[in-house]
């Protein structure tokens, strides 16, 4: 099963914002600064080197292939059995609170374990995840959120909300060898990658070469979530898996403290 | 998240591991489930959610929507699946009509005005006090000033219930919709008078599907939004339409044009009057078309024969070869172009009209009428009329001296009365007092040019009411706000759409009216009791539209048994050989011979429209597509996608002022008036002699605690209103701005040579 992706086809775009307040409403996202599944940023006009541009730029989760945001979850980790809705097929995996489903491709939240750190939005080059702390609970600071893309909707034969509503059909959801998707991945459409940002987003942009030249260089990362940072992450998510099997508590408060040592000496430089 | 916040964690989730382990968990992994489980509702959204038909309101275009309820609260409104325009679909604010109803800044209960008028301080009162009081009101003032005294500013669609009050009431001052004098009014008459039909009104009936060519001259769909027509338009691009856009600023249209020309602004009649030449002379036109169904090609030839494309070049500031370019891609797609009026065509007052008149003989001359492609025939839908929400007796008192009917401007009268005359009545009693304002659906602060003059008329009122949903300006210069139910609380007439896909729906209330509120027909019959007007007998809504579904053999129940909407099969095209206009030679009206009997050009001439004084910049003002007029600045979802709006400012002239991307600046006008802070979006995207801003921001409520004073207000920096000769309608570009940055006056550099052809405009204070 090819994994889902989205297209988003800036020739028909015309920046109505549509897609953004349809996913508000639908998952009740709260209004708050950074709070969002998905996005317009108005771009332009601005010159490029095939004329002026004046565009938009729709972004939403990209369901990497490599997500940076599913290494670094410090949660937990649990066996965790996945079906595939079309042929049944099942498939059991160990996953933190962030994971990729192996038949969809989505990168999804199990909100319930979610520690709410904020690892996996700090290591998202895009930005495409928040947390909210206000829903903090007795073992987590808040909870991550980012786009779905709509898993529920489409397990239940529904378009994802931005789709549907997109008031130009400018967004085309499917899996890769969906003819419709298939037919804009051959014909050129665009995924935001740079030298140092390789991490295969399954959202590809579609349009005239001046339209995707500014989208490019206004919205493409140039560079990974800064290392250090991930590194600690890794450290911590390491402390939680060691935990589950067993270590004794000096070792525990060893690791948790070597966390804190660095993490204050960091602090104290920059 | 910050490094301060990851570490607090950090040591929270020590302590935890610490405990953990302590308490012999062992194997049940380290991290117990949320137990605040409240706010983590499965995944479900709006699924499973009860679904009602109706017809959203957050513009006029009012797209058919599915309402989705979940215990008893909207929680979402997507498009009815089974609409011919939108399907599913909805813009954003039809997506954020659910904030619209939850509004914490609505007008939840009948308000009396205790401080002074435009301050905002109210009593709240009670429904049976705030109908007394204006009854009493309208009836003194007709009592002692007559009933052409009493006038109503009225837009959208539950307006009509209290337009009859007016009438009854036997004033001719009703159908004064300043929608009309502020936007659609010249495209309006130019092509009722060119084709014997309204294509252009409330709806606009414009075949862009089906399109090879298309001509946008300022009209931005896309930040214009009204779903069907984007579809169209992006769907006429999609099947290889070519584009040409006509306009100063670089719009979201003219990223998708084949050919973008931006020309200088108030020059447009120029260029399209040499089109017109160029066509004839070069034989471009629809030889079998023009020699079959116009009159005056002959006059036109004539009329338009000086004007050559090299001269428009300098007029309009534009390379000859770009401008050739584009007629002859436009001629080549004939009959098959559009040509589309636009919205909001009120701009240089002078000209507005000629320049309408202008695209409807282009659009003749290539033969594009009733063609796929073309403008297009609408399709009548039937409907019924519901007798029993109006009333009985509406026949209007003649004036001596009629403001509707003896009005400086001929053709006003099709319309009604003029915006600026009932507001000049007001103000110099001329031809007689106007004393008592009624106000529905309409900002009249923010709506109508120079909001100066405005507010002094609205303090020589005796009384001053209106509807309203939003305690916004029109609310804090009311006596008495009457508090309307949203278009998601209530019943409406019976919608129709005649365009390429008729249907018909009807609007229902989707949950419950909250609050003190009440609908626009119970407001008209409270207020139709206690004036002993006769009528209004229908005794609710549901009676109201049943009866005007009788006609169409619809009943509510059957029509929501359906999915809430019929359509019909449109006839929107027509045989060229017997295709019949319906003006008074059943032919189309090269040359205008009612504009001519009142000494007006028959085919329209250039005036040049005067260029900024030295210093200034011209102000120019469009659509956003995430906001309506005024009305959806404050809406929790829409604010948060576009809470300000941002000044354009042309990249060469921000260098040479000092002026970055995002710093905010204070616009003075030709007059002296300063706008609110606004920030500045640098962009080579616009002329160096024209600035532009969204429409509809800067509110100066308090009440609208979100919206209040965000960006700038367009509306008071135009204290300069030319008004067009047919109809009145008022100019909103003829303004000049200059910029203030930090207390200094900065003065604009004119960057582009002007010809000696243009004037410039003469300031008092320039």
């Amino acid at each position: 099963m090819e994994q889902y992706a989205m297209v988003i086809d800036l020739n028909r775009c015309v920046g109505c914002h549509a897609c953004a307040v349809a996913c508000r409403a639908e998952w009740q996202i709260p209004v708050k600064d950074g709070f969002r599944r998905n996005w317009v940023r108005r771009l332009g006009p601005a010159r490029t080197n095939s004329g002026m541009s004046y565009t938009f730029y729709p972004g939403l989760c990209n369901h990497c292939d490599s997500p940076p945001c599913v290494d670094v979850c410090p949660a937990d980790t649990v066996k965790k059995t996945f079906t595939c809705k079309e042929t049944g097929q099942t498939k059991v995996m160990e996953v933190a609170a962030t994971y990729k489903d192996p038949f969809t491709g989505a990168v999804l939240i199990d909100k319930e374990r979610c520690l709410g750190c904020g690892a996996c939005a700090d290591a998202c080059p895009y930005g495409a995840r928040y947390v909210n702390p206000d829903l903090a609970d007795d073992n987590s600071e808040g909870k991550a959120d980012k786009c779905t893309f709509c898993m529920p909707r489409v397990e239940a034969g529904l378009q994802p909300a931005c789709v549907q509503t997109c008031i130009s059909d400018a967004r085309i959801f499917g899996r890769k060898d969906d003819p419709e998707v298939a037919k804009y991945l051959k014909n050129g459409a665009k995924r935001l990658e740079s030298a140092h940002v390789k991490i295969g987003p399954n959202v590809y942009y579609y349009g005239k070469a001046k339209d995707l030249e500014l989208l490019d260089r206004l919205e493409t990362p140039q560079e990974m979530p800064e290392a250090s940072l991930i590194g600690k992450r890794a450290l911590f998510a390491r402390v939680g898996k060691t935990i589950k099997k067993g270590v004794g508590i000096a070792g525990i408060m060893g690791l948790a403290g070597s966390v804190l040592g660095s993490g204050e000496g960091d602090d104290s430089e920059g | 998240m910050n490094r301060r916040h990851f570490l607090k964690i950090s040591a929270a989730t020590a302590a935890a591991m610490a405990s953990a382990s302590m308490s012999g968990t062992k194997g049940e992994g380290l991290f117990r489930p949320a137990t605040a489980q409240a706010a983590l509702a499965p995944e479900t959204g709006s699924m499973g959610a009860k679904e009602i038909t109706s017809v959203c309101e957050m513009c006029f275009w009012r797209c058919p929507i599915v309402a989705k309820v979940k215990n008893g609260k909207l929680v979402k409104i997507e498009g009815n699946p089974k609409s011919p325009v939108n399907g599913q679909r909805v813009c954003a604010r039809g997506n954020s009509g659910v904030q619209l109803l939850y509004d914490p800044d609505r007008v939840k209960t009948p308000l009396k005005r205790v401080g002074a008028r435009g301050e905002g301080k109210w009593a709240k009162i009670s429904w049976d006090e705030a109908l007394d009081e204006v009854a009493y009101n309208m009836q003194k003032v007709k009592k002692k000033y007559g009933p052409h005294a009493l006038a109503y500013f009225d837009h959208g669609a539950s307006a009509e219930f209290m337009r009859g009050i007016f009438k009854a009431m036997g004033t001719e001052n009703y159908t004064s919709e300043p929608a009309f004098f502020q936007c659609v009014g010249p495209p309006a008459l130019a092509y009722l008078k060119t084709f014997g039909y309204v294509t252009t009104g409330t709806r606009q009936y414009n075949d862009m599907g089906n399109a090879k060519a298309m001509l946008l001259v300022a009209s931005h769909i896309g930040e214009n939004v009204h779903v069907s027509h984007v579809r169209e338009f992006i769907e006429g691009l999609e099947n290889g339409a070519k584009l040409v856009v006509v306009d100063p600023r670089f719009s979201a249209a003219a990223n998708k044009a084949h050919i973008y020309l931006p020309i200088r602004p108030g020059t447009d009649t120029a260029l399209m009057l040499a089109w017109i030449n160029y066509v004839i002379k070069k034989n471009l036109y629809n030889k079998d078309f023009v020699a079959n169904h116009c009159d005056g090609f002959d006059t036109l030839k004539d009329a338009v024969s000086e004007y050559s494309l090299e001269w428009a070049a300098k007029i309009c500031d534009l390379k000859l070869v770009d401008m050739q370019e584009a007629i002859e891609l436009l001629a080549k797609a004939a009959p098959h172009v559009n040509i589309h009026p636009g919205r909001h065509a009120t701009w240089y007052g002078k000209g507005d009209l000629g320049r309408h008149q202008s695209y409807a003989i282009l659009t003749a001359l290539f033969g594009a009428v009733g063609v796929p492609g073309g403008i297009y025939f609408p399709t009548p839908v039937k409907k019924g009329h519901a007798e029993c929400a109006e009333p009985e007796d509406a026949e209007t008192a003649d004036a001596e001296t009629s403001m509707k009917d003896d009005s400086p401007y001929p053709f006003s009268y099709i319309f009604g009365t003029t915006t600026r005359s009932i507001i000049k009545a007001i103000l110099t009693k001329d031809p007689y007092p106007v004393k008592l304002l009624g106000v529905n659906g309409v900002n009249i602060i923010q709506t109508i040019p120079d909001p100066y003059t405005t507010m002094k008329a609205i303090k020589e009122l005796d009384f001053i009411f209106c509807e309203e949903m939003m305690a916004g300006e029109t609310a804090i210069w009311s006596d008495i706000v009457l508090p309307d139910t949203v278009y998601l609380e209530r019943y409406d007439g019976v919608y129709t759409y005649e365009g390429l896909t008729p249907y018909l729906t009807v609007r229902q209330p989707v949950v419950d009216p909250m609050f003190n509120v009440r609908s626009p027909y119970q407001i008209a019959k409270g207020l139709a009791e206690r004036l002993g007007i006769e009528g209004y007998s229908c005794e609710s809504e549901e009676e109201l539209v049943n009866e005007e579904l009788k006609k169409a053999n619809l009943t509510l129940e059957s029509l929501n048994k359906q999915g809430g909407i019929v359509v019909y099969e449109g006839k929107p095209y027509r045989d060229p050989k017997t295709v019949k206009f319906s003006t008074e030679s059943g032919k189309v009206q090269l040359a205008v011979e009612d504009f001519e009997d009142e000494d007006l050009d028959p085919i329209p001439k250039y005036e040049p429209t005067p260029a900024p004084p030295k210093g200034y910049t011209r102000l120019v003002y469009g659509r956003a597509p995430m906001h309506t007029f005024t009305r959806t600045m404050n809406n929790l979802w829409l604010h948060n996608e576009m809470p300000e709006n941002k000044l354009w400012l042309n990249d060469k002239v921000a260098a040479k002022l000092g002026i970055k991307n995002d710093e905010e600046v204070i616009l003075e006008n030709q007059d002296g008036k300063r706008s609110n802070p606004i920030k500045v979006l640098v962009t080579p995207g616009i002329r160096p002699d024209v600035v532009f801003m969204y429409h509809g921001f800067g509110s100066k409520s308090k009440h609208l605690t979100r919206a209040y004073g965000k960006g700038a207000a367009d509306g008071f920096l135009m204290t300069n209103v030319v008004e067009d000769r047919f109809i009145g309608a008022d100019s909103k570009r003829t303004n000049f701005v200059r910029i203030i940055k930090n207390n200094r006056v900065l003065n604009i550099p004119e960057l582009a040579a002007l010809p000696r052809e243009i004037p410039r405009y003469n300031s008092r204070l320039a």
